[in-house]
């Protein structure tokens, strides 16, 4: 039985892909910060596909040594229940909010979580993915478009603006995707980035206030369902061959931003591993340790 | 320079860490909460070439703050600015809140500040000027029913700022007094600005900003800071106005934002929308 990591999996695009995987057949392991939603998320699974086999792990993704933790217990279900082995990992969670606030770390939230939990957690999970020819999977959105990385204030604290800093995390996780592909591709490790579209999801309403949660709680009338872009995260994990383009929507390859290059994607990745307090390993030697 | 700054893991502290981190300041970073500070010293040692310290102490404490202090007296370590930051808030009616929660406002905001205060004033670093921040609040401008203690703990902080820029001006001590309004830091912070309305959101201050502007005016002459000029024009008309008026408002308004989100209920892990 193949499994799936999906973070952000109690609610929204991230628990339709639990459902969708979950009907093909995946062991599933969920992440939520909040302990009674994923526990109804779960419940709420089973309902739909007596047959699901799914996991929900409870932490703070926003808080590093959260990450490392469920990292951990990742591990520890993927030794014992499928030969340490890991062929799906959707770096979905994330956020938005209305004001600069930051992490444990001191780092702004949309950026540590949108981003940086994904890098860390795939880091942690990288000798199970190289061992599966495993594909990972980040949420991105149309809104990377128009934008660069504030290499001198990547924490946006010089004056932070809620759609910058989204639009920047969403940049971020392109960049990452090419980044990992340029590592690790010869290593059979695959990574896409899914456009979901405007989905209507709760993302805006939670801990934002004012402007922000006013204006997500009308655009999100005219977003689709999180059913819809669910399907793009099962064709990249089903579809054989592994396709071979970075950014993907409806499960058509599509066009993204031309800040998308390999010195972008090396520059974010050396900030990372440093924001981090890891380095990634160089060939497949360093990364069965 | 070294900066001594207490409450470090939380949300103003660490902003205002980042900001010394980023002007290449050595830090000393203090809280009760261990956890927290390890984090936030990984955090400034990866994103700044600076030395973290910490040191976890509970600051209500004479014994755990002295024994701080023989480490630092131990290592013959002179400061150059303290950031008190430490405090704490428990909404709600007067009544509704257990008597040692309402003690716990006044020893750690009041006592605890003046018990380190006094002690890294006297380990300044001789010959040099000192900058000495006291973290008030909006609050501390009017009498607050709901908050009372909170916001009369404030009060009590503004004008120990205010007297101290006296008595320490001719010791090269600048003293700068810090009276945000709100401000976004945790999850409850973001319920509590949400339940108030348009009003809540107006006199939020944004935390990056209030952070590079607190630093900024302590070093170049202390005072008082009311972030936001909303903020700034109720502090000034608010001193027009009769205390006792001020707080028939302010009741008014905070009873009606407790209806939508219960800060009692809240602490209690029973949280009512």
């Amino acid at each position: 039985m193949k499994t799936a990591v999906i973070t952000g999996a109690s609610s929204g695009i991230g628990f339709a892909a639990l459902a969708e995987l979950s009907k093909k057949g995946y062991h599933v392991i969920g992440i939520g910060h909040d302990q009674v939603r994923c526990e109804q998320a779960k419940q709420s699974a089973i309902a739909a596909f007596p047959e699901a086999r799914v996991t929900f792990l409870c932490g703070d993704l926003m808080q590093q040594r959260e990450i490392e933790r469920i990292a951990c217990e990742i591990s520890t279900i993927l030794e014992t229940g499928n030969e340490n082995r890991l062929e799906v990992l959707i770096n979905n969670a994330g956020c938005v909010r209305s004001w600069y606030t930051t992490t444990e770390e001191g780092y702004e939230q949309q950026f540590a979580l949108n981003h940086l939990a994904g890098f860390l957690l795939t880091y942690n999970l990288l000798p199970q993915l190289e061992r599966a020819n495993g594909r990972v999977i980040m949420t991105g959105s149309e809104s990377h478009k128009n934008m660069r990385i504030r290499w001198n204030d990547v924490m946006l604290s010089r004056g932070y603006n809620p759609l910058t800093a989204y639009k920047q995390s969403k940049l971020a996780n392109i960049l990452f995707a090419k980044g990992m592909n340029d590592r690790y591709l010869s290593e059979g490790i695959q990574a896409y980035v899914v456009d979901p579209s405007l989905v209507c999801t709760d993302i805006g309403c939670k801990n934002t206030g004012g402007l922000v949660d006013w204006v997500w709680s009308i655009r999100k009338k005219h977003g689709v369902q999180p059913e819809i872009p669910a399907k793009t995260y099962a064709y990249l994990c089903e579809i054989n061959p592994a396709p071979r383009e970075l950014y993907y929507h409806l499960c058509k390859p599509n066009r993204f931003s031309a800040q998308v290059t390999s010195e972008n994607a090396d520059r974010l990745f050396t900030l990372s591993e440093q924001l981090c307090g890891i380095r990634y390993p160089n060939h497949a030697d360093e990364i069965m340790r | 320079m070294n900066v001594f700054i207490t409450g470090a893991s939380g949300g103003l502290g660490r902003a205002l860490a980042n900001e010394c981190g980023k002007r290449g300041y050595n830090l000393f970073l203090t809280d009760i909460n261990e956890q927290g500070l390890k984090s936030i010293q990984l955090g400034i040692e990866r994103q700044f070439n600076v030395t973290v310290t910490t040191a976890s102490c509970n600051l209500t404490s004479d014994e755990s703050v002295d024994q701080l202090l023989r480490k630092l007296d131990d290592n013959n370590i002179r400061f150059d600015m303290l950031l008190n930051v430490a405090g704490l808030d428990f909404e709600g009616g007067f009544l509704e809140r257990e008597r040692k929660d309402i003690s716990r406002i006044v020893s750690l905001n009041n006592e605890a500040t003046l018990r380190i205060t006094h002690a890294i004033l006297s380990r300044r670093r001789e010959g040099n000027p000192f900058y000495l921040l006291f973290t008030s609040s909006l609050a501390s401008m009017y009498p607050m029913p709901l908050k009372a203690t909170y916001a009369a703990s404030k009060r009590f902080l503004l004008d120990i700022a205010i007297a101290l820029r006296e008595e320490l001006k001719d010791k090269q001590v600048n003293v700068l007094a810090l009276c945000p309004g709100g401000l976004a830091t945790t999850r409850e912070a973001m319920r509590g600005i949400a339940a108030q309305g348009f009003w809540g959101g107006a006199t939020t201050n944004p935390l990056e900003i209030v952070s590079t502007q607190t630093i900024r005016r302590l070093e170049k002459r202390g005072g008082v800071y009311v972030p936001g000029a909303l903020n700034r024009a109720l502090t000034f008309f608010g001193k027009l106005v009769p205390r006792r008026w001020i707080a028939a408002a302010v009741y008014q308004r905070w009873s009606k934002a407790q209806q939508h989100w219960n800060p009692v209920a809240f602490s209690a892990g029973t949280p009512k929308t």
